[in-house]
């Protein structure tokens, strides 16, 4: 098989990606304290989180506010399936069926979970695939809000918001920036495919794209579970660091700060999210540390909390009204570079 | 090649065309013509499986109304919509191999890219360039190519000459002149009846959805009336 052009540009492209997560991770392992590299480490998760989203909403052009659920079922799946039994006696006392009575090394564990995420990703996404703009929309919203109610109120499973603990810390900064540099060439992968070109044409006109013989449901659906494997993982990642979950991360707090991410740097292209990953993150630790009213050039500037999800906002609204498709638009790294 | 047997088109409640028959032979460039709202577009469609219809669409004899639009295109039916509708936002390049999207024979389709790059060097010039950003012409060009890149045994033209400037829609005449004396088999649908007519074999008058009158060009084109009423050409 061989490579057409834009294929053989979009691999130059994830390398380039590839080389910018590397220098990252390497420079952070040197050089960063304890608690930098856990900002790293929390920002590479969110990389694969808009990774994941990039793949479905880059390519059909429909918003998805589900995802952080989809990370939330990978991530408990992985923990429930993990954990020691003596941890899970003490943390699950009640679990039905058995689940405290078992455990699998992690390698095992995140395979059954990326398969429970890609069942259900699967059965959500037969629905999803079939509405077209605000219906998909709004339903992505529901999708999150059943499976946020589910890890709230099953507490026997998943202890709700209490922490769900003692899950074995077997992952570190350079298992996260290998697995990012294996996403990026997946979702490069997909959007340059004969599948990715397709989408991305029933998004620019799903009729058009209908009488060429393009199968939108099907390639959406395709993407779909794409998406949800790959926020699966990150999910994995999460609780295979952290060694604690709970609901809250799951739920809109994180839909909003991915989205404003992937909107930022923007949705149409796999740099996009990249980049905007890495700013939103880096810029919302300058913000955080502003709102706690610290001492700059000897003026006292006052406390000012809540001030991050404020910017957040602002980070949308202004993206949307000034430049809606985001700061790279239709430009992947390699075609900055390039003659233009 | 393509008969048509008492097709109904419906857009929701709406019937739009009411129990048409016609068939295009195997090499002949047959003329669909007829005033804005006679059910052209729609009548294309339901051939491509785009709108509801009832009726009997057989390809080569074998019936393809209850065909997915995916099988109608790999049966051998493609078109150039009307408006073109180039994916804006894709390459050239990428416009073309979604036309090939049905293909089994990938390692052909890198040629037959070739080859339309060749016949028009502007859209090779243009490969990597956002389809979006060509001219009318040349998106035009870009549809037709897009369309036979699914080495199709019918080409659905639906108003290719569509807001084009004179001397353009003289080339994109051309250009299916030449189609079909390279043995394409075409079903044009036209507001410009002089022109379709003078590189067709055969044409239909359709209004308000239905047949109004159907021959050759010449008899056709003889009956100057019935051309002024549907058309409103001389």
């Amino acid at each position: 098989m061989t490579l057409t052009q834009s294929q053989k540009r979009g691999f130059f492209g994830a390398c380039m990606l590839a080389a910018i997560l590397i220098a990252i991770g390497v420079v952070t392992t040197f050089f960063a304290s304890n608690y930098q590299l856990r900002l790293v480490y929390s920002a590479f998760v969110n990389l694969i989180v808009v990774l994941g989203l990039q793949v479905f909403m880059g390519n059909s052009r429909l918003t998805n506010l589900s995802h952080s659920a989809f990370m939330g079922i990978g991530a408990y799946a992985a923990a429930i399936c993990v954990t020691p039994v003596a941890m899970k006696q003490i943390a699950l006392p009640d679990a039905p069926w058995g689940l405290n009575a078992f455990a699998l090394d992690p390698v095992t564990s995140a395979i059954i979970a990326l398969i429970v995420t890609g069942i259900v990703s699967l059965a959500v996404g037969v629905f999803i695939v079939r509405m077209t703009g605000t219906g998909a929309t709004i339903a992505s919203l529901a999708v999150l809000v059943i499976v946020h109610s589910i890890f709230l109120y099953r507490t026997d499973i998943f202890k709700g918001n209490q922490a769900f603990f003692g899950i074995p810390q077997v992952f570190s900064l350079t298992s996260i920036v290998i697995l990012a540099v294996v996403v990026v060439f997946i979702v490069r992968g997909f959007r340059e495919s004969p599948w990715g070109v397709m989408l991305r044409a029933s998004a620019d006109d799903e009729t058009g794209a209908a009488a060429m013989g393009v199968n939108v449901r099907r390639l959406r659906l395709i993407a779909w579970v794409l998406s949800g494997l790959i926020l699966a993982t990150a999910g994995i990642a999460y609780a295979y660091f952290l060694g604690t979950i709970s609901a809250r991360p799951f739920y809109f707090n994180h839909v909003f700060l991915t989205l404003a991410m992937l909107i930022f740097g923007g949705m149409r292209t796999v740099t996009g999210a990249v980049l905007g990953t890495f700013a939103i993150s880096f810029g919302l630790e300058i913000v955080r540390w502003l709102e706690t009213g610290p001492k700059v050039i000897g003026i006292n500037l006052p406390e000012l909390l809540g001030l991050s999800g404020i910017m957040l906002g602002l980070v949308i609204v202004l993206t949307m009204a000034l430049r809606p498709v985001g700061v790279m638009g239709d430009r992947e790294i390699e075609e900055v570079f390039s003659k233009r | 090649m393509l008969d048509i047997r008492d097709l109904h088109v419906f857009h929701g409640p709406i019937e739009a065309v009411h129990g048409i028959s016609l068939s295009v032979g195997a090499g002949q460039c047959v003329a669909l013509l007829g005033p804005n709202g006679a059910g052209k577009t729609s009548t294309i469609s339901a051939i491509c499986g785009v709108a509801q219809s009832s009726g009997t669409i057989a390809l080569e004899g074998a019936d393809l109304s209850k065909a997915s639009v995916e099988d109608r295109v790999r049966s051998g039916i493609a078109v150039s919509p009307e408006g073109r509708r180039i994916f804006s936002n894709l390459s050239v390049e990428a416009n073309l191999r979604i036309g090939a999207g049905v293909r089994p024979d990938r390692e052909n389709v890198a040629r037959d890219i070739a080859n339309w790059f060749e016949t028009f060097p502007i859209l090779g010039e243009r490969r990597t360039q956002p389809g979006g950003t060509l001219s009318g012409g040349e998106q035009q060009m870009l549809a037709i190519a897009r369309a036979l890149m699914s080495r199709p045994k019918i080409l659905l033209l639906d108003e290719p000459s569509l807001g084009l400037a004179p001397r353009i829609v003289a080339q994109v005449f051309q250009m299916i002149d030449r189609l079909r004396s390279e043995g394409m088999t075409i079903l044009l649908v036209e507001q410009n009846a002089r022109q379709a007519l003078k590189i067709s074999d055969y044409g239909y008058l359709l209004n308000n959805g239905r047949i109004q009158a159907e021959g050759t060009p010449a008899d056709l084109g003889g009956s100057k009336d019935m051309m002024a009423k549907l058309t409103g050409l001389g």
